[in-house]
């Protein structure tokens, strides 16, 4: 973290003359009937953002979002936000430079350097990296927002023609060592609490007693531990008839034998690799998202032992792409096999259905309607003298102030 | 009778031309206006579609070109005013930035590339567009800018409104051909050029087009999406 704090700081003198400083952000608060299950964000093994039953009102979120265009070519991003689900949390979730300069070809570059979500999610293109469909995102997209957060560079190539264009990524990065272990630990969930610098993820406590510790047991999950570089690539291809397709590849090239310990805990490192596949496509006033995402997460805790996650997972959304009214249905589909399994095996299955309806009444304000109703088949729930297998249901109404 | 030569000959020669200035004022008088309705895959009215006309046979009397002019294309709220803009060549565009932040208009279009750097209430200089055909025209800063221009050396050509329509007015009689453009146009599907004949006892001609268009990637600016 500490070279995209230095490139911020070498950017403010540029900043103080930026003809171009905005600011932008949002402010939830929801009422929620909350799953029975007590949520995995307070310790249990509910795979919901909301457990442990009743109705109330909840904060959401808070975002800050700041831009400076410093020079033409040059983009200064961040965005901070705020949670109190474990606690309360100000975490910096991207901060980064982008140079692009104009090309009078139809070919064009630009470089990102700093902390920034890899180009995983399709559907979460709004504001503050939220969907603009639903309040949960999916299965794929709620990983990525607790686990996987590059800090390096991004090279971008782009060939724009008349209607399509083709773009080309390649990134090295650090800092994202323990990514994988929340899959391990305790699976697929959907929610959208999005963690970022500064914040700890917090593991199953069943998981924290099998592992010897006493709970709460949380993590940094953005920290070096082998200063060995991760890599993605990603090739996408946007075209205005048939819509956008990508196709990446993401190896932390974490080393599995390293660890570190803060705070009396050991993080792990989590050699995490995955493929991923999007698509993306407008049918008149429908629009429809598909992603996939397939790979594995190991790590050696010891000479003799080495625990492999292999995890699946897809969704297809479908939303209705005009006017005030939005909504949108979406079907997810998860797994993972833990390789070898364990006494008490972490693999799982599972689906959800998600229905929301979002209304835009006014520029500033968004109100949301949503309903996820999730079966998941886990065993690591008997830990917890709970059945393997549950069905939960989660219903949210949310406004989201914008400015 | 030694004057008889000449003098018929003149007379040929006035009869001759009076008849072709009879001709070209008839043609003129019964100058007829078109209507050019269009339509999309769905039934609705297309906007920003350019409609050319040409003379297929070089007979209509031709209009005189316009002077060359100079248009200005607006920068406001991070949309380009107007979308789409026609031109001849010879004139000359020049872009404003009445917006509140900066823009980096440009384009790499083999009709005519350039690059501007405008701050808030700067102009660029006049670009001299001197070649028909087509420019797209985006902003570096922001991408969901987008314009385009349209350089046309056809005698009549116009753009459509927001209900579809293009009118011509004073068209000589003759038959002509039409051609459509849309910046969305589906490629492959541009369909055969059209041909109208407007015959001298006509005073009004209609002329319907559907194009198949593909979708529109402009989306109107919101706080809730991603703006860079």
């Amino acid at each position: 973290m500490r070279p995209v704090l230095f490139a911020l700081l070498l950017a403010l003198p540029l900043a103080a003359r930026a003809q171009d400083i905005q600011w932008h952000g949002f402010l939830d608060l929801r009422i929620v009937d909350a799953a029975a299950q007590r949520s995995w964000i307070a310790g249990g093994t509910g795979k919901l953002r909301y457990g442990g039953g009743g109705t109330q009102g909840r904060f959401g979120g808070a975002a800050l979002i700041g831009t400076a265009q410093l020079t033409p070519a040059l983009l200064a991003y961040a965005d901070v936000q705020f949670r109190n689900d474990d606690g309360a949390s100000l975490e910096l979730i991207e901060a980064y430079l982008r140079y692009r300069p104009v090309s009078l070809t139809p070919w064009r570059w630009s470089l990102k350097a700093g902390a920034f979500f890899p180009p995983v999610s399709l559907e979460n293109d709004a504001i503050g990296w939220t969907s603009p469909w639903t309040l949960t995102p999916s299965a794929i997209n709620s990983w990525v927002g607790e686990e996987l957060r590059s800090t390096g560079t991004e090279f971008l190539v782009e060939r724009r023609g008349a209607h399509s264009s083709i773009e080309a990524r390649l990134a090295a990065f650090v800092g994202n060592d323990p990514a994988g272990e929340i899959l391990a630990a305790r699976g697929w969930s959907l929610g959208d609490a999005s963690y970022g610098f500064g914040g700890q993820v917090r593991e199953p406590d069943v998981y924290a007693l099998e592992e010897g510790v006493v709970p709460p047991l949380r993590y940094r999950p953005f920290v070096e531990l082998d200063q060995r570089l991760g890599w993605y690539a990603d090739l996408t291809w946007r075209s205005q008839r048939h819509g956008r397709y990508s196709v990446m590849y993401y190896d932390n090239r974490a080393d599995p034998t390293e660890r570190s310990t803060y705070d009396g805990h050991t993080t792990f490192a989590w050699r995490t690799k995955f493929w991923g596949l999007g698509a993306q496509r407008r049918l008149g006033p429908i629009e429809i998202i598909a992603q996939a995402m397939t790979g594995s997460t190991l790590f050696t805790p010891s000479p003799s032992y080495t625990g492999e996650t292999r995890f699946h997972a897809g969704y297809v959304l479908a939303g209705w792409a005009r006017g005030e009214w939005r909504p949108a249905l979406r079907l997810d589909l998860f797994s993972l096999r833990q390789i070898p399994p364990s006494e008490v095996p972490l693999s799982e299955h599972g689906n959800a259905i998600t229905a929301a309806l979002s209304w835009r009444p006014r520029p500033w304000l968004r109100v949301t309607g949503e309903v996820v109703r999730m079966e998941s088949w886990r065993r690591q729930r008997i830990l917890e003298n709970a059945v393997a297998g549950r069905t939960d249901t989660q219903v949210q109404l949310g406004a989201r102030l914008l400015f | 009778m030694i004057r008889s030569g000449p003098f018929r000959r003149n007379a040929r020669c006035f009869a001759g031309a009076l008849a072709a200035a009879l001709l070209l004022a008839t043609r003129l008088l019964c100058a007829a206006e078109l209507f050019v309705e269009i339509s999309d895959q769905d039934g609705g009215p297309v906007e920003d579609a350019v409609v050319s006309l040409t003379a297929l046979d070089g007979r209509p009397a031709l209009p005189d070109p316009p002077p060359s002019t100079t248009k200005s294309i607006d920068q406001r709220n991070e949309v380009f005013v107007p979308f789409l803009e026609i031109f001849r060549p010879g004139d000359r565009l020049v872009f404003q930035n009445n917006d509140s932040t900066r823009h980096h208009v440009y384009s790499f279009s083999e009709v005519k590339s350039f690059e501007f750097v405008l701050a808030k209430g700067e102009s660029s200089t006049p670009i001299l567009l001197d070649r028909p055909g087509v420019i797209a025209i985006g902003c570096n800063i922001h991408d969901s800018m987008i314009a385009y221009v349209f350089v046309s050396d056809a005698p009549w050509v116009g753009r459509s409104d927001r209900r579809g329509s293009v009118h011509f007015d004073k068209l000589p009689a003759g038959t002509y051909t039409i051609a459509l453009w849309h910046p969305w146009q589906t490629p492959g599907e541009e369909g055969a050029a059209q041909h109208i004949t407007i015959d001298a006892a006509v005073t009004s001609v209609r002329a319907a087009f559907s194009l198949s268009l593909l979708p529109d990637p402009r989306q109107p600016r919101d706080r809730e999406r991603s703006i860079y």
